[in-house]
């Protein structure tokens, strides 16, 4: 049974504060929101850039994934350690992660981390989708709690992912994480870790 | 696992994410539905298509009467040049390249039965059917194409990637 941690989000139209759950498990009801509600939307907005003429290599992301694999990837993700957000009864987020990594930042190579194998939100949170973004903090959760999971499993805070291109300032600016520069082994997306003393800087209890 | 923080943290950190995108792993890239990338084997199988269809206008040919010459089932020809997923059989591709006068190993290639490990002969077909248009008439353009890429599908040696 996964266990719930209250969170809130902004909403980005008020910026009032929206109650939601930070769930330390990746559900059926997750999965099944991301095939009913998070694949329509994106398959929208792609239809929408088509439509506009909007060239491929403009668009947001890579494209490499069709919907079968995709599918059956998330899927999967049944089957590993993951978190998910859950707000107004919908699915925010996901991420998943894998305990069997090691760090290769210098201080700290070859000591243990977690590293977020997925981390993604829901497309109506997306800002690079042309669309208003409806809540944000869904990213810095899913983050969040990587970093409590990594001190609660005796990893000092240390994580480590690969960022999609769109996000390497996020993880660079935003959460002060080392930036170990694109990954030849990973299709060349930048590699990211957060050492202790970043993890301790990150979770502080109260500014 | 539990996060406890006050609604402050949580909502301080939500308004320092500002309007930035956040994603990591390849899991999280966007699919393509329309979009998807052309697979090596399905350009040989677009330019086989365009190839037969090409090639039997040039010679003023019905689909009935091309059957007919190169002993095939119209019906077959009709699908090779018009469904792309379509896979001919051995005697079909060797009827054609021998109605056609071209390398016949090459043509197998081609219409997807051998493996298409050929550079040379993959980029003149993504060429060949990025230049071809399914008209009436043949255009001088798509006749130029069409005897270039006639000139390489004839050639015996193909270049090995390995």
């Amino acid at each position: 049974m996964a266990e719930a941690s209250l969170l809130y989000l902004v909403d980005a139209a008020t910026g009032e504060g929206v109650e939601g759950e930070l769930r330390d498990a990746i559900e059926d009801a997750q999965i099944v929101d991301w095939q009913t509600k998070w694949q329509p939307a994106l398959i929208a907005v792609l239809q929408e850039l088509d439509r506009r003429g909007v060239p491929v290599a403009q668009w947001p992301q890579s494209w490499h994934w069709d919907w079968r694999k995709k599918t059956a990837a998330v899927q999967g993700l049944l089957a590993f350690r993951g978190f998910s957000v859950v707000a107004a009864g919908v699915t925010q987020g996901l991420a998943q992660v894998d305990l069997t990594k090691s760090a290769r930042e210098a201080s700290q190579a070859g000591k243990p981390l977690v590293y977020v194998d997925y981390l993604e939100v829901a497309p109506w949170n997306r800002p690079d989708l042309g669309q208003p973004v409806r809540l944000r903090g869904v990213g810095t959760a899913l983050l969040s709690a990587a970093v409590a999971l990594s001190e609660e499993e005796g990893f000092k805070g240390r994580i480590g992912l690969h960022s999609l291109p769109q996000a390497d300032r996020f993880y660079r600016d935003r959460c002060g994480m080392t930036d170990l520069g694109p990954d030849a082994t990973y299709q060349g997306l930048r590699y990211f870790e957060i050492t202790p003393d970043q993890a301790r800087a990150f979770l502080k209890d109260e500014e | 696992m539990k996060l406890e923080r006050s609604k402050e943290w949580w909502l301080e950190r939500a308004r320092r994410e500002g309007d930035v995108v956040i994603g990591a792993g390849l899991l999280a890239r966007d699919p393509s539905p329309e979009a998807r990338p052309v697979a090596a084997a399905e350009e040989n199988r677009i330019a086989f298509g365009k190839f037969v269809n090409l090639m039997r206008r040039r010679r003023g040919y019905s689909m009935e009467q091309l059957a007919e010459r190169a002993d095939i089932d119209a019906s077959e020809l009709l699908v090779i040049e018009d469904d792309l997923h379509y896979v001919p059989g051995p005697r079909t591709v060797y009827k054609l390249a021998q109605t056609f006068e071209v390398s016949q190993q090459r043509l197998m290639q081609l219409a997807g039965l051998t493996a298409a490990n050929d550079v040379g002969l993959r980029q003149e077909a993504v060429r060949f059917a990025a230049r071809s248009e399914s008209v009436q008439r043949l255009t001088p353009e798509e006749s130029t194409a069409l005897e270039a890429f006639v000139a390489v599908l004839s050639s015996q040696e193909p270049k090995r990637v390995k």
